[in-house]
């Protein structure tokens, strides 16, 4: 009932943001803070992004890459967990370890990945699970990103299976952890371990030396990184040189507390009541964004403006992407691009509008799954305490001259 | 015979010749607010991470803050002692605190 009531209150309190007012109560979802403006300092192999901390590094990617189906991999976003990250990779003498309960442990060279195993490739969206987070009151806790911790890729490598395969898992292991070689700064500090039951891993899930037809760039895991299609990245360990495999789950930080959502129906909760029991944040939820225009644009009345986007989600693919300029009254379907990178890369869509009355124009996409599931409306987004899985309905607002 | 082994050998050097050398992430200076506590909370701080990483969580309330602080103690074995929490829970809060209007908006230099 108090959540009922808490929730009753943001979807008042909504209206009021809508029309510009800038008092914001507590509870309410809005859009995601998206007028910060590009750091003029490039990070190595990166153009100039949207920088929140130089150490460890954190990096979102502008709006406006987000107009096709792969992001340039100098724009594509960088999150990682701890400060200390190898500044030079021996890719003769870096080797991937793989032990515990195994039949033979191996300790595999980048030569050994490229030569010894089938080379597949896969598109597939990079998401964190925090992105957009800004959109939520009061704020969650987290980086405060706005719509740019995501990407999308074309990678190449080999199938996690198939290196389990050749080590061959014993009877009785259940799970994987997973390590990469960013450190902290104090030796006690746990490494940024993830774990993954075996049973989830599946065809797609591959252990990535090539993103875009380029080598992984450094702030993306050079040489080497985990890619699970349709999972929020938190599980994606970059410049990774360890896979044990157990028989129970290790306690570890950052499976026990980080990256969980509320484990009940609306995967909810309030500030003033968190809910105890938790799950992992696990697949993505359907979702699109608009690449072009970008808010305040200027176009000209009568002009043919051709708004353009990506939508995505977990894997099942993207039926219809749908746009409104009237405040979401009518709804018109876009034209989706061929689809050719699969079901797990951004669906670029494009739109055409004309508008011919001079002021401001709100244009807003949505996007509908294969699986049926819908984008809500950012205020209709219920409150988690991480702030996670943000999908609402994006919104530009341009001005019509 | 001997031309074949240095092509092998160069192999995988020449797949990975995007970057040279080591690669240097810009260090970046992230200004703190003055304000009673600046120095003891900067150094506990930066120790591990930048202040970016502090102050791009946005205005917080205090009990965020503490957990926070608590937590690098705690979770991350920060080297900070518990006579010093206080500080700079004070600091964060009074600096960085959600009492004011919300506002998420963070100055990046």
């Amino acid at each position: 009932m108090e959540r009922r009531e808490f929730f009753k209150k943001a979807v008042v309190t909504a209206g009021s943001v809508a029309l510009g007012g800038s008092v914001v109560e507590a509870g309410e979802t809005t859009h995601p803070v998206d007028d910060r403006k590009i750091t003029p300092i490039a990070f190595p192999e990166k153009r100039p992004m949207i920088m929140y901390s130089d150490r460890p590094p954190l990096l979102e990617s502008p709006r406006n890459v987000f107009t096709a189906a792969l992001t340039p991999n100098d724009l594509f976003f960088v999150r990682w967990h701890m400060p200390m990250i190898p500044s030079h990779i021996n890719t003769g003498s870096f080797k991937v370890k793989i032990d515990g309960l195994v039949n033979k442990e191996l300790s595999l060279s980048l030569k050994d990945l490229k030569t010894k195993f089938k080379q597949v490739e896969i598109t597939a969206v990079l998401q964190c699970g925090g992105n957009s987070r800004s959109a939520f009151h009061p704020t969650a806790s987290g980086i405060q990103w706005g719509a740019g911790a995501m990407g999308c890729a074309r990678w190449k490598g080999v199938r996690l299976k198939d290196l389990l395969e050749y080590a061959g898992v014993k009877k009785g292991a259940n799970w994987l952890g997973f390590n990469g070689k960013d450190k902290a700064v104090y030796s006690e500090t746990a490494n940024f371990i993830r774990e993954l039951e075996l049973e989830k891993v599946d065809d797609t899930m591959i252990l990535a030396y090539e993103m875009n037809g380029e080598d992984l760039p450094y702030l993306n895991g050079f040489p080497l990184r985990l890619i699970i299609p349709g999972m929020y990245s938190d599980s994606w360990i970059k410049m990774i040189s360890n896979i044990t495999v157990t028989e129970t789950q290790n306690k570890l930080f950052f499976m026990e507390k980080a990256y969980r959502i509320p484990d009940n129906e609306c995967e909810c909760e309030t500030p003033e009541k968190l809910v105890k029991k938790t799950k992992p944040i696990e697949k993505i939820n359907v979702n699109s964004i608009i690449g072009y225009p970008e808010q305040g644009s200027k176009v000209r009345a009568e002009a043919h403006v051709v708004v353009r986007g990506v939508a995505f989600d977990a894997g099942s693919g993207i039926k219809k992407v749908r746009v409104s300029i009237d405040k979401g009254k009518q709804w018109h379907d876009a034209l989706l691009d061929d689809g050719r990178e699969g079901n797990h890369a951004f669906r670029a869509f494009r739109y055409t509008i004309n508008p011919k009355k001079v002021g401001k124009l709100t244009i807003m996409c949505k996007a509908i799954s294969n699986a049926g599931e819908e984008q809500p409306l950012a205020k209709d987004i219920k409150w988690n305490h991480g702030g996670y899985r943000y999908n609402g309905i994006d919104e530009v607002t341009i001005e019509v001259v | 015979m001997k031309k074949i082994f240095l092509v092998s050998l160069l192999f995988p050097i020449f797949l990975f010749a995007q970057v040279e050398g080591e690669i240097k992430v810009p260090y970046v200076d992230f200004p703190m607010k003055d304000g009673k506590g600046v120095y003891s909370t900067r150094g506990k701080c930066n120790m591990c991470h930048s202040f970016g990483y502090v102050i791009n969580q946005g205005k917080q309330s205090r009990a965020f803050w503490l957990e926070k602080t608590v937590k690098m103690i705690k979770t991350f074995n920060a080297p900070i002692a518990e006579a010093d929490i206080e500080v700079v829970v004070n600091y964060l809060y009074e600096n960085y605190g959600s009492n004011d209007e919300h506002n998420n908006s963070v100055e990046v230099p």
